[in-house]
C-alpha cells in the first residue's frame, strides 16, 4: 500500500478536487488534531480498518443484541480498550448505537470532545477507503504520524440540545471558530461534529463537498454540477443510508 | 427529501420506495446505481466488480467516479449521524412523517435509539 494519495493508477480519471480533498484528509489524519495527537489519530484509523475483520464485531453484528456477545476485539493498535470498543462499534454497527453507548464511553474516561474527534477520524478514513473500494482500488497505506500537540480548545458556545453530543449552533459560533459553517447551511449533520470545529471543516468543507456536493449546490436543481444528476446522486445517497438503516 | 425535491423541480414523480431495493424507477440507471450500492456491502468482491462494470458501461468514467464518491462519503455520513445521536431537523420530521412510515424508516433501530 502506498501512503501517498495518488490516483494516477486509477482505472478512470479522478477529479482534481477529489485528489486534493483526499490528500488533505491524509495530512490531517497524520497531524495532531484538537484533542488527539497524530499517533492516536492514525491508530484510530487503523482500528477503523481492523474492525472490518474483527470476529467479535462480526458476531455482535449477527446477534439480536450487540450486548449479548462478549469478548475481546481483534485490534491493530495499543489504544485503550474503551476507545477500541468505540471505534469498532461505530465502524461496524452504527445503526444500533444508543445514548447509553455514548455515556459508557464517557464513564470510561473518553471526553465528549475526544469522542467527537474520534467520530471525525473514523468518518474521514471510511470516506476515503470507501471511495477507493468502490473504484476497485486498494486502500492507501495510512500516513506516518506527525509530531505535534493537540490544540485542546473547546468551543465556548457548545451546548447540549437534541443530540447526544454537545453542539455549536450557528448563532453560537465565536471568532475562534468563525469559519465553522462557512459555505454550509448549519444542518444537524454539520453540527454533529461541531464540538471539534476542525472535524467539521475537514469533513464537510473538504471531503463531503468533493465526494457528494458543495452545500450550496444541493438545492440548486437548475444546475447539474456532476456527471450524475441531482436525482441520481440523491437516489444513491438514500440507498446507502437505507442499507445502513440510518434515519437521518 | 432532496430526491423528492429534485423530482418536483423536473416534474418527475419518483417512486421513493426504490431506495429500499425496488428496481423500477424513473431515475436513469436507478437499478444499476442501487446494485452498485448493494454490492459495496457484499462480502464477495466479485459482486462489486460486476456491479461497477455494469454501471461504468452505462454511465462512463466521470459518473462512475461521482458514484464512488457518494457511496464512500455516505458510508461515513451515516456513522456521523448515528454515533452522535443527531436527530432529523423538526421541519423534516414534519414534512416527511408519512413517507417515513410508508418506507419503514421509522422502524430502523436508530429511529428508536435513546
Amino acid at each position: 500500500m502506498n501512503a501517498i494519495v495518488d490516483y494516477s493508477a486509477a482505472p478512470v480519471p479522478v477529479r482534481g478536487d477529489l485528489v486534493l480533498a483526499h490528500q488533505d484528509a491524509w495530512k490531517r489524519l497524520a497531524s495532531a488534531g484538537t484533542w488527539w495527537d497524530g499517533e492516536t489519530r492514525v491508530a484510530i484509523a487503523a482500528e477503523t480498518r481492523a474492525a472490518r475483520d474483527c470476529a467479535l464485531c462480526r458476531a455482535r453484528k449477527d446477534a439480536l443484541s450487540p450486548t449479548a456477545v462478549q469478548g475481546a476485539h481483534e485490534h491493530a493498535s495499543e489504544l485503550p480498550a474503551a476507545l477500541i470498543e468505540v471505534v469498532h462499534r461505530i465502524a461496524t454497527d452504527q445503526s444500533r448505537l444508543t445514548r447509553a453507548f455514548f455515556e459508557t464511553a464517557l464513564n470510561e474516561g473518553i471526553s465528549d470532545c475526544e469522542y467527537v474527534e474520534t467520530v471525525g477520524v473514523i468518518a474521514t478514513v471510511l470516506a476515503v477507503d470507501g471511495f477507493t473500494k468502490a473504484l476497485g482500488l486498494p486502500p492507501f497505506a495510512l500516513p506516518a504520524p506527525v509530531a505535534g500537540e493537540p490544540a485542546r480548545q473547546r468551543p465556548t458556545g457548545a451546548k447540549i440540545d437534541h443530540a447526544w453530543v454537545p453542539r455549536v449552533a450557528p448563532e453560537d459560533v465565536t471568532e475562534t471558530e468563525a469559519n465553522l459553517y462557512e459555505g454550509l447551511g448549519g444542518a444537524n449533520i454539520h453540527r454533529a461534529l461541531s464540538l471539534v470545529p476542525d472535524e467539521v471543516i475537514g469533513f464537510f468543507h473538504s471531503i463531503d463537498a468533493a465526494q457528494y456536493l458543495p452545500d450550496a449546490a444541493l438545492r440548486d436543481f437548475g444546475t447539474e454540477y456532476r456527471d450524475l444528476s441531482h436525482a441520481q446522486i440523491e437516489f444513491l445517497a438514500a440507498r446507502v443510508s437505507a442499507i445502513n438503516q440510518c434515519v437521518y | 427529501m432532496l430526491l423528492r425535491a429534485s423530482g418536483q423541480h423536473t416534474g418527475d414523480e419518483y417512486d421513493l420506495t426504490a431506495i429500499l431495493g425496488s428496481r423500477d424507477n424513473k431515475i436513469p440507471d436507478a437499478a444499476l446505481l442501487s446494485a452498485y450500492a448493494d454490492a459495496f456491502y457484499a462480502e464477495d468482491p466479485g459482486t462489486l466488480e460486476k456491479a461497477r462494470k455494469a454501471l461504468h458501461d452505462s454511465v462512463g468514467d466521470a459518473a462512475l467516479v461521482d458514484a464512488a464518491g457518494i457511496v464512500g462519503v455516505y458510508d461515513a455520513v451515516v456513522r456521523i449521524a448515528d454515533a452522535t445521536g443527531t436527530p432529523l431537523e423538526d421541519y423534516k420530521v414534519e414534512i416527511s412523517g408519512g413517507l417515513r412510515d410508508e418506507l419503514g424508516i421509522n422502524d430502523f433501530p436508530a429511529a428508536r435509539a435513546e
